[in-house]
């Protein structure tokens, strides 16, 4: 009935609110223990919820794994840095900017919103093309506009900087900065995916006829949230360079690519909050295992982990939940609250009755 | 006036002829019966008149409106609604969520709320599983929510192909009486696909034969389930191979 309608949307909206009391609990547990280097852990881990919520808008609604968001990720990191950098920084290293962006200086909310929407533009044209095709096809194809991107951006010298980073962006993501954004990013992944076009598009993940059959534009619903996901990866781009200060094309190729799937695989694909516990639990198994590998003492012992075992180990851990837990930690599922109603229909919910009862 | 309208429909998959020339009215408010040997093409018939497989020549006409080479979404939007074989659900998505996916394309949305109540009337157990995952409901509870699903769309045509498929007599019963009760209430035009043709008769309604990719005959469901049309069109004699020549 309408209540229990109103419960299971009560049910499904407060996701985000646990998600996001999750994520705040956090930041103030490292705030009142941590030191500067896992504050700055912290901050990372945030910005890694925006990409990997972002990716997860498209890829958890669709189900068509994405290859390329690394590639929006670029476009929003570079855009936001062509807003906010010193007009003199620019006219030495990125001479071939247009005029107007040369001697722009934005704020850096303004620059990280204009991130975010350049990089959703880039997804409306590359998805027009790509979600063309349909299944591995078009996982394929997000792959090879990921290696477009970074070609284009790793030989564009006057407008990239190409291969010789760019400097001197601005710092001023910290990890409440960063915590906005991961939150603001989940209430609108939380809200697309219960909107009439994400019920649209997760019915496509499970059957293309049936819900074409169902009046259901497959095509139209997948560039919507591809355009949607591209914005939140751009401005998760725009994070990443703001809160490092540098900026290179090959940290956003293939090592990026990796870390955001395997998180999402990890935390479950079929949840918004299979995405934000994939990205806390693999965010702080790297962080324990990059200590380990820098060495750690046990009375008067020093124990290290050879270099390199970080990534041998997170492969491990990929290929262990895939056996142990194919469809991810979360298994599918939300993290939710349930609201008791009183019911005023219960009594109309219980009369027996033979027509449609399987006995 | 004619509701559906099929004129000289023929189906190709590659060079294998599924459908050849095929006419077809169905009158609004009508109740047809397609029924035919594995192979007569009444699938494809109707994954032809929803937009699923593209036709190699003919036309389809629905309202005065070609169907024939839009796509399947848009022949939905314009009241066409079908419950594909082998009752194609979406198992992740709650019961309630699967009812609501047909709902995108309608502006009414009041009469989406009570329609989803029409809908648990009509199938109690759809109500009590509302929250549930639609994978984890028995094979004749995925059959009413197919069902379900395809009257939330509003259609004025609704297609079920095979809806007994798999699913004990009882429960059958059930969904072809709940069907009839809708097609009343609604005055929905109704074609399925169904195998038996003693059911059919029970039902009532017309009855079409298919074989080979024609129509081999046709007739009130009743009369038809004890003639020897049936015999011909499963076996064939001479005078059927007469017709499909």
């Amino acid at each position: 009935m309408a209540s229990k309608h109103q419960e299971n949307r009560f049910a499904a909206y407060s996701t985000p609110i646990i998600l996001a009391a999750i994520l705040l609990a956090l930041v103030l547990l490292v705030v009142a223990f941590g030191d500067k280097a896992l504050a700055r852990t912290a901050a990372e881990t945030l910005i890694r919820v925006t990409l990997v919520v972002g990716l997860w808008i498209f890829v958890g609604n669709s189900g068509v794994i994405s290859f390329g968001h690394a590639g929006y990720m670029a476009v929003g990191a570079y855009c936001s840095a062509w807003f906010t950098l010193r007009p003199q920084m620019k006219s030495l290293f990125l001479p071939d900017l247009p005029g107007w962006l040369l001697e722009a200086q934005w704020p850096v909310l303004p620059a990280a919103i204009a991130a975010g929407l350049l990089a959703a533009a880039v997804a409306l044209l590359s998805g027009a093309a790509i979600l063309r095709l349909s299944g591995i096809a078009a996982s394929i194809a997000t792959f090879a506009f990921l290696a477009i991107i970074n070609t284009v951006y790793s030989n564009w010298e006057g407008v990239t900087g190409a291969t010789s980073s760019v400097v001197g962006l601005p710092r001023y993501v910290d990890h409440w900065v960063a915590l906005a954004w991961a939150v603001t990013a989940i209430l609108a992944a939380n809200i697309y995916a219960n909107s009439a076009s994400g019920l649209a598009l997760r019915a496509t993940r499970e059957d293309e006829v049936a819900a074409r059959a169902s009046g259901i534009n497959m095509y139209r619903h997948r560039l919507l949230s591809l355009v949607i996901s591209g914005f939140f990866t751009g401005v998760s781009g725009a994070l990443l360079g703001h809160s490092i200060g540098v900026l290179n094309p090959d940290s956003f190729y293939l090592g990026i690519t990796f870390i955001s799937l395997a998180m999402l695989v990890v935390g479950g694909i079929g949840s918004l909050s299979g995405a934000v516990i994939g990205v806390i639990v693999l965010s702080t198994v790297i962080e324990l295992l990059v200590r380990a590998e820098q060495g750690f003492a046990i009375g008067s012992a020093e124990f290290a982990l050879p270099s390199g075992s970080q990534e041998i180990l997170i492969g491990l851990i990929m290929v262990l939940v895939l056996i142990l837990r194919p469809s991810g930690l979360s298994a599918g599922r939300e993290f939710k609250l349930r609201l008791k109603l009183p019911h005023k229909t219960l009594a109309n919910e219980q009369i027996p009755s033979n027509r449609g009862e399987i006995k | 006036m004619s509701k559906l309208g099929i004129f000289d429909l023929s189906v190709r998959y590659g060079k294998v002829p599924a459908i050849n020339d095929l006419s077809l009215q169905v009158e609004e408010g009508e109740r047809v019966f397609i029924s035919g040997p594995n192979g007569a093409g009444k699938s494809s018939l109707l994954n032809a008149i929803s937009g699923a497989v593209p036709t190699s020549h003919g036309r389809i006409e629905l309202d005065g409106d070609m169907l024939t080479g839009r796509a399947p979404e848009a022949i939905a939007r314009l009241g066409l609604s079908m419950v594909p074989e082998g009752r194609e659900i979406f198992g992740s998505l709650t019961v309630e969520e699967n009812l609501r996916v047909g709902t995108g394309l309608r502006r009414d949305a009041e009469a989406v709320d009570s329609d989803m109540e029409d809908v648990f009337e009509a199938f109690p157990i759809l109500r009590e599983r509302r929250s549930a995952a639609a994978g984890a409901l028995s094979g004749g509870q995925q059959q009413m929510l197919a069902i379900g699903r395809a009257l939330m769309t509003n259609p004025k045509l609704m297609m079920v192909d095979e809806p007994s498929l798999g699913l004990a007599p009882k429960i059958v019963d059930q969904v072809y009486e709940t069907l009839c009760q809708l097609q009343e209430e609604r005055s929905l035009t109704l074609i399925i696909v169904e195998q038996s043709s003693l059911r059919a008769a029970r039902v009532g309604g017309r009855m079409i034969l298919m074989r080979g990719g024609s129509v081999v005959g046709e007739g009130n469901a009743a009369d038809m389930v004890d003639r020897d049309a049936l015999a011909q069109a499963y076996f064939g004699n001479p005078k059927c191979k007469e017709v499909n020549s």
